[in-house]
């Protein structure tokens, strides 16, 4: 299955490069480069708030939708807003529309680079963002193992792993440490990389505070000789200009700045990737996904920074394609039905993305339940069909080999293979 | 006792000296007795420094053209130190800033925010009330809203701290809950003000439950709408709330709002004023059933929203649940049981007491367990600014780039992103990433970065003669190392002679930065 994916890649390739909105080449695959699964890439990135995954990949004709909500929270079949039509094999009476903000995505898909995963999501009814976010951070079925699992699902990975390791294995891009990485002692959190992580001091008075910090008991010390170790790196390994200060970053600048936070999130990862210094797993917040209210103008925006991001990025790590698998989720999907305020509340079922290297693009997986009321949970969600632990899962045997170790995800066996791999 | 030690440490953001004598002189009950009445709150020097602040305003002229709703982007430029003007001031001052038909600077519209955020800091550091100053931080971060992002919260900031947060700090929960409810900042973030019957937003009212009184812990999701599965739902004593509960609260919520424009029918148009306002033909006036409890139907004006306000306040779950944040606060990110249980007792006795909250933050302060526990909880990155200049005798006066330090130490005030509010744990603060920011707060303080503030030379070096590299260490290390932290190393890592003279003020100030930068003094 794996060698048939290739040989279409390179049968695509050879042919008529794909372009991008902008013209440049979206995918330059170099396999005959192709790396050992100890130096691959997985990027986890967070649509907070929980993302309405009717709105982004659409059942655009089904009329239980169309019943249930307002033209504003759909996506059109034809019109100027029209969104990019999805041709999913499994479900050829559904019209897929993607949200017409996402170009780039849209892209990624007719490439076979992107796949979807609908009506995925965490196994229990949990309409709490904070409850299922943990749930999802950890690896867990339901709010009741969180009493007995603590740390997060990417950083036991990574901890079996034969992942390389060393250096800044698993980063998150943006603020504080992502509960994937919770427990994992190796993880570190990288905002930016403009003035790359910068000591206030020489050389001499931060081997005074290391000394401090060695003697320091507890996860203090540790986190403080962590920094100093970081901080070398980085200034060891981000390319300098004239004067020794750190090169200013263009690569697909002007596409990153559209993009927001997730846009800086992933310059700091594609960075990263460049300088070489041991990645293997990252994770990019997204926010901004709650919309109980006024959904259309903020959801498209959403949208946009998200694909235009995605497509910044893979075209910035052109060269690296073939390790770096990248995966989106939310903590849920919204509610079938509209509010009044011109929003969503929350439901269950979402939206995954996976993209990247091992990933069958080009599909709709998962079995869709559909929309009419009898398949809906509670009668008013759609219900998960696809426990989000089968995606990471099956993306996880690519990142770092077969098999899996069981505790990554305690007490889960996963069903028969989804096909998101290549 | 030092201004810099435990318990001070934990209960203040900086401690002045007076406290220190104070505390130790009378007593910690007898100090905590001062600092828990709310009528000491302000004072002649903290109004005065409030009144006297100026904070920078600088934009370039208006570039004349037009916007959506025709004016003309037609302003001069302005650079100038401009005094706070909105903290006092009602909420139309600063919501006319919003007025869509007037084209204004985004530095006209941040300011409201701007000056909650610096006034935020002024009285951290220097009010006396300094049990008050982190309960009404306990309070932004527990009723979290985002007013960074969001210009209309940042507008309504000002009234949120005034009127929501500071008024109840220490006051009563129960009132405290409706002032936030019914504020313009709240219904704003949880969009409650868009709820209207027949498609209500279930937003606000799921955080209500979930983050502002019962917490997620009473959250029983498996039941979903079988109310009557809820154990002591029979005796209209539910132990949690499940989604049907929030769908109903949702409803209770409708009608309350602000006033913004709102078209309420053909010819009446709402004033734009953001003042709270309750439209009862937006609410949905049918029966409810919320907690085990029935509503009837049709009942008086905002009836609905403050019966399910009394039964979320009055819940012993909210009890718990506050108990629990309030020690993760101010004892150990994870407490003793014990005390998060006999501070629920004493929540529960005092609910409908004017004092409530400083009942239980006393019971809290003076127990066995806080005593314990030393140690064990990271200062914040605005208590790691505000003692390190009381020590160093900066005056601080807040300046922009420090309120984006903060941030970058994880403390972006009043811009946290999510309604749960920003935890206080060392798992977020002491991490490799905000300890190297907090190594860059206290060294860019030291060396006046931002002109917050010079360092004072008495403080740095006590005694008349030539100060020496040595008189510098040992007169910091120890106060923000501890009293175990060896200086020879510290010397030889430095590769400086104890006895080499330092001359130069801003070098002596640098060693204190470079001190304050050890681990020890991360924690209190």
């Amino acid at each position: 299955m794996r060698s048939s994916r290739r040989a279409f890649l390179e049968g695509a390739l050879s042919g008529s490069a794909l372009l991008t909105l902008s013209g440049a080449p979206l995918r330059q695959l170099a396999f005959a480069a192709s790396p050992g699964a100890q130096n691959r890439i997985l990027i986890v990135l967070h649509l907070r708030g929980a993302c309405d995954g009717l709105n982004l990949v659409c059942p655009a004709n089904d009329l239980n939708l169309i019943t249930a909500r307002p033209i504003e929270l759909r996506v059109a079949e034809s019109g100027d807003k029209a969104g990019h039509p999805l041709p999913a094999a499994a479900t050829p009476h559904i019209d897929w529309r993607l949200h017409p903000a996402a170009p780039e995505l849209a892209e990624l898909y007719k490439s076979n680079a992107l796949a979807f995963v609908h009506a995925a999501g965490i196994p229990e009814a949990n309409r709490s963002h904070f409850v299922a976010t943990d749930i999802m951070d950890r690896g867990a079925a339901n709010s009741a193992a969180l009493a007995r699992i603590g740390d997060g699902w990417l950083g036991r990975h990574l901890a079996q792993s034969k992942l390389s390791g060393g250096g800044l294995q698993a980063v998150s891009a943006s603020g504080s440490l992502a509960g994937e990485f919770a427990g994992f002692g190796s993880a570190f959190s990288v905002p930016d990389l403009n003035n790359g992580l910068p000591l206030p001091w020489d050389e001499k008075m931060a081997g005074a505070i290391e000394g401090l910090y060695r003697q320091a008991p507890g996860s203090a010390g540790a986190a403080g000789i962590r920094a100093l170790e970081a901080a070398k790196l980085i200034a060891a390994r981000l390319p300098r200009g004239a004067g020794g200060k750190f090169a200013p970053y263009f690569d697909q600048k002007e596409r990153y700045d559209k993009a927001g936070d997730i846009g800086r999130g992933l310059r700091t990862v594609a960075r990263l990737i460049k300088a070489d210094i041991g990645l293997n797993a990252a994770s990019v917040d997204a926010g901004g996904w709650d919309t109980h209210e006024g959904q259309q103008g903020r959801f498209h925006n959403n949208v946009q920074r998200l694909s235009g991001a995605l497509g910044a990025f893979w075209n910035d790590i052109s060269a690296y394609q073939a390790r770096v698998t990248i995966v989106a989720y939310g903590e849920f999907g919204r509610r079938l039905r509209a509010n009044k305020s011109g929003g969503t509340d929350h439901g269950r079922g979402g939206v995954m993305i996976a993209m990247g290297a091992g990933v069958a693009g080009g599909h709709i997986l998962g079995p869709w339940p559909g929309l009419a009321e009898a398949a809906l949970d509670e009668r008013v969600d759609l219900a998960v069909k696809t426990d989000y632990r089968q995606v990471l899962s099956e993306l996880l045997t690519f990142h770092g080999g077969e098999p899996l170790s069981a505790n990554v995800f305690p007490g889960y066996k996963a069903p028969a293979h989804l096909g998101i791999l290549a | 006792m030092d201004v810099l030690d435990f318990p001070l440490s934990r209960l203040c953001y900086a401690a002045h000296s007076e406290d220190a004598i104070e505390a130790e002189r009378a007593g910690l009950p007898a100090w905590l007795d001062r600092q828990l009445d709310a009528r000491n709150a302000s004072s002649p020097d903290l109004e005065g420094r409030l009144r006297s602040f100026r904070l920078q305003i600088k934009y370039a002229a208006g570039n004349g053209q037009p916007t959506p709703n025709g004016d003309t982007k037609n302003w001069p430029a302005v650079d100038e130190m401009r005094p706070f003007r909105y903290l006092e001031a009602p909420i139309d001052s600063a919501w006319a800033l919003l007025d869509p038909k007037v084209a204004r600077p985004n530095e006209e519209q941040s300011r409201p925010y701007q000056e909650v955020a610096c006034a935020t800091i002024i009285r951290a550091v220097h009010s006396r009330a300094q049990v008050f100053e982190r309960m009404a931080g306990f309070w932004h971060d527990h009723f979290n809203v985002l007013a960074t992002d969001d210009r209309r919260i940042g507008c309504a900031l000002p009234m949120y701290d005034r009127d929501a947060i500071r008024a109840h700090a220490l006051g009563n929960f129960r009132d405290m809950l409706e002032a936030v409810a019914a504020s313009p900042a709240m219904l704003i973030y949880l969009s409650n003000a868009s709820s209207r019957a027949g498609g209500d937003n279930e937003n606000y009212a799921r955080e209500l439950l979930e983050l502002h009184t019962l917490g997620r812990d009473a959250y029983l999701n498996d039941r979903y709408d079988r109310w009557r599965d809820v154990p002591g739902a029979a005796e209209g004593k539910p132990a949690g709330y499940i989604d049907e509960d929030v769908y109903e609260a949702a409803r209770a919520f409708t009608g309350w709002t602000i006033e913004n424009g709102q078209r309420l029918d053909g010819a009446t148009e709402l004033p734009r004023t953001g003042r709270f306002i309750y439209i009862d033909s937006w609410h949905d006036g049918y029966q409810k059933r919320i907690l085990a409890t029935e509503f009837a139907p049709f009942a008086p004006p905002m009836a609905d929203g403050r019966k399910v306000l009394d039964l979320a306040a009055f819940h012993p779950a909210t009890a718990r649940f506050l108990c629990l944040k309030l020690c993760r606060c101010f004892v150990s990110d994870n407490p003793p049981q014990s005390l998060v249980e006999s501070a629920a007792k004493v929540w529960l006795e005092s609910a409908r007491k004017p004092h409530q909250i400083a009942a239980v933050v006393k019971h809290i302060a003076l127990s066995k367990e806080f005593a314990a526990s030393r140690g064990s909880k990271p200062r914040s990155p605005l208590a790691l600014a505000a003692s390190f200049s009381r020590v160093t005798g900066i005056d601080l006066s807040p300046t922009w780039p420090l309120v984006q330090q903060l941030a970058q130490c994880g403390q972006r005030l009043f811009g946290w992103p999510s309604p749960d509010g920003r935890p206080t744990s060392a798992g977020y603060y002491v991490t490799p990433e905000y300890l190297r920011e907090r190594w860059v707060l206290v060294a860019r303080l030291a060396g006046n970065a931002w002109a917050t503030g010079q360092p004072k030379a008495v403080q740095i070096h006590a005694s008349g003669d030539a100060p020496r590299v040595g008189d510098a260490v040992e007169r910091w290390l120890p106060r923000f190392a501890g009293p175990g932290a060896a200086a020879a190393p510290f010397f030889a890592a430095l590769g400086m002679d104890p006895a080499q003279p330092l001359s130069d003020e801003k070098k002596l100030a640098q060693i204190a930065g470079l001190c304050a930068a050890a681990p020890q003094f991360q924690m209190t």
